[in-house]
């Protein structure tokens, strides 16, 4: 196995720089990936008013003071139109009797016009809970407040109820991040999306699984040029035969993991977690099981070429459906959360993200770890069975 | 003493019987020739031989063992030199060395002097350290040889390695076959250059579609067309007129003509000149230039198969 291990890294080493061009190209796409996803873009979002209420003025007040989108005032059917077009996000409909339900204790109703749902809808959407809900709070506070100085004292109701309304509206202000908190908990989700971390850290593991696909790859070029052939004349055993390309490739995986995590880490700033032992077994797990995945890949495949065509299919798929791309966290599809389950991917991200994401020690990996050792031995084995040796 | 016996070998892909039924023996030191078409077999015997294929049935023992149940330990006493070239061309002649040495086993100043001394032997010492891709086509064959040699090995095996190389490349292998098995290397040679084949071997076996059609000594081979010689002879010019009457003279077997040159096939082939001469004088054709071959390989599988050697 040693004559196998040393004529890769001597093939490695003359081909050096492929596999810097590669790591580069892996950091640089990205860091690309993830700034696009955190661009400093502002959706915009129509707002038709149907009522005439102070209280939807409010509403209107309250939701163009939240910065996360671009607000603007339509009528409903240009904002119709606007959706349809794609040049606005969505726009909120604030129906006809919305003051008066306010008035009778009544829920409110606020209408949204969209044409697709995404993870700026369902951002839209809490917001909407959170300012309604709020609004709904601070009138209540204000009513009774007037309701109750205007009984003891001589004082105007609505100049009280003006007052009691501000002041309310102080108070939310200075308790904002509560509020924030607060309103994601009232959303009912569980969302808690980092678009740098989870970007960085899908595409680092989507990149590199190229890097040691064609890195086990390796042994369909041994077969083109003839060395396969000669290699099982000689005396090295096919176990050695295939168990150093399985080394070589598992090492490539290493050293490109850990430098597209050490660089993400050091250049971007991403906070991988306390517990390297965790994250090094996760990644580990992962490496092995991609190895195993290029030999079953081979496996199949009679030529490099036939490798190259079917790689990036398999890889571009499976990253897809696994989650590297955007979170799982915004898919709603039960089959394509299903399908995610079947990829490695998806379980990578999974325990590299209980690291990095919510600070979880080893009981965060260990199912991931677990299945994708899974899907290693499975491709394995497959691959073992598969690989011509004529 | 026979160091390597073949008996009833057969190799068959689904329908193909690419090898079928072949039996021979090589004797330790002497060159073996398979001589044939491609197409022929050759190289899935040697295949088989080398311990790459298994066969579909049939034994191949190396000193009296089984070179199917014991493949690894007869690799080691194997050399293998592919048809194809069989190198990493990224790497440098040296590093394919060092690479092929070491799967043999072979480490540190033992391995480092084997390459000096093989090196010299294939004559491109001066260029080991140049990539394979930028060799020409015939010093990748002398690396393709010399990566065969390195461990020493007792039985040498030859599939096809001049084909597709210059003259000059070509003569430096054969005449390296030569001086390997004057120093004791038993060599199977397998080629369909006849011509290669006579230069080098001490006894061969002529295969055909897969089956062994004559073996023996060259003369042995010969000897199944005794008698049999090819007269080139050159005429100004050929008509039919000529030919039927070249037909006439006895011992005349076949008249080939080609452009103003007539071959003729015949028994006794040195009893017919007086008439020929005289025949062809009777005609308006006059003979510039006669030639006898001396009956060889290719006559032989001619004779055999009803075909060339190369067709």
């Amino acid at each position: 196995m040693l004559s196998i291990i040393l004529l890769r890294l001597k093939k490695l080493k003359g081909e050096y720089y492929v596999f810097l061009i590669m790591t580069a190209l892996s950091l640089v796409l990205a860091f690309i990936f993830s700034s696009a996803y955190n661009s400093d873009y502002t959706p915009m979002v129509l707002i038709v008013n149907n009522d005439d209420s102070a209280y939807s003025q409010k509403a209107i007040d309250e939701l163009v003071n939240s910065d996360t989108f671009n607000y603007k005032i339509v009528s409903y059917d240009k904002a119709t139109e606007e959706v349809r077009k794609g040049s606005a996000l969505a726009a909120i409909v604030i129906k006809e009797n919305f003051g008066e339900s306010i008035d009778n204790n009544n829920t409110p109703t606020l209408g949204i016009i969209k044409t697709k749902n995404d993870r700026d809808i369902m951002v839209l959407q809490s917001i909407m809970n959170s300012i309604t809900s709020k609004m709904i709070s601070n009138i209540k506070i204000a009513q009774n407040t007037a309701d109750y100085i205007g009984e003891i004292t001589d004082a105007n109701k609505d100049e009280l109820f003006k007052k009691a309304y501000d002041n309310a509206v102080k108070g939310w202000k200075y308790q904002k991040t509560i509020n924030i908190n607060v309103s994601t908990l009232e959303a009912d989700t569980e969302l808690y999306y980092d678009n740098t971390i989870h970007s960085i850290i899908g595409f680092s593991l989507f990149f590199s699984m190229y890097t040691i696909v064609f890195a086990i790859g390796e042994i369909l070029n041994d077969r083109k040029y003839r060395t396969w052939q000669r290699i099982l004349v000689s005396p090295i055993s096919k176990t050695s035969m295939l168990g150093g390309n399985l080394v070589v490739s598992f090492l490539v995986g290493v050293v490109q993991i850990v430098i597209l995590f050490a660089a993400s880490q050091f250049l971007f700033g991403v906070d991988y977690g306390s517990n390297f032992a965790a994250l090094a077994t996760i990644l580990i797990v992962f490496i092995f099981t991609v190895t195993s995945l290029g030999l079953f890949l081979s496996g199949i495949v009679k030529n490099h070429a036939q490798l190259s065509a079917l790689t990036p299919i398999v890889l571009t798929s499976t990253a897809m459906l696994g989650g590297t791309m955007w979170p799982l966290e915004i898919v709603n599809s039960d089959i394509i959360l299903g399908l995610a389950n079947i990829t490695p991917q998806k379980w990578a991200i999974q325990g590299v993200k209980a690291l990095a994401v919510y600070n979880e020690g080893f009981e965060g990996i260990v199912t991931p770890a677990i299945v994708l050792l899974g899907m290693g031995l499975v491709f394995f084995g497959l691959g073992v069975k598969l690989v011509k040796y004529d | 003493m026979s160091l390597l016996k073949v008996n009833n070998l057969k190799k068959y892909f689904k329908e193909v019987k690419a090898v079928n039924g072949i039996t021979f023996d090589v004797k330790k030191g002497e060159v073996f020739g398979l001589l044939g078409p491609n197409g022929a077999g050759k190289s899935t015997t040697i295949s088989m031989i080398s311990t790459l294929f298994n066969p579909t049935s049939g034994e191949i023992t190396y000193n009296g063992e089984s070179i199917v149940e014991k493949p690894k330990a007869i690799q080691q006493k194997l050399g293998v030199v592919p048809q194809e070239i069989a190198l990493y061309p990224t790497l440098s002649g040296l590093e394919n060395l060092k690479f092929w040495g070491h799967a043999y086993g072979l480490r540190g100043s033992e391995l480092n002097k084997r390459i000096e001394d093989i090196s010299q032997v294939i004559g491109i010492k001066d260029r080991l350290k140049d990539k394979i891709e930028k060799y020409s086509g015939g010093m990748k064959r002398r690396i393709n040889i010399g990566a065969a040699l390195l461990h020493k090995p007792d039985l040498l095996i030859m599939d096809e390695p001049t084909v597709g190389i210059d003259p000059q490349s070509r003569n430096h292998i054969l005449d390296t076959v030569l001086k390997l098995n004057e120093e004791g290397m038993t060599i199977i040679y397998t080629s369909h250059y006849m011509e290669e084949v006579e230069y080098l071997c001490s006894r061969i076996s002529i295969m055909d579609m897969g089956e062994i059609i004559a073996s023996g000594t060259q003369e042995e081979l010969v000897d199944i067309i005794k008698g049999q010689k090819k007269i080139n002879i050159k005429l100004d010019h050929v008509d039919d007129t000529l030919i039927s009457i070249i037909k006439t003279i006895e011992y005349v077997e076949k008249v080939e003509t080609h452009e103003n040159e007539m071959i003729l096939t015949t028994q006794n082939g040195e009893n017919i000149f007086k008439d020929l001469i005289s025949k062809t004088a009777e005609t308006e054709s006059n003979i510039l230039s006669i030639d006898i071959k001396k009956p060889n390989l290719e006559a032989v599988f001619l004779h055999l198969t009803g075909k060339a050697l190369r067709d």
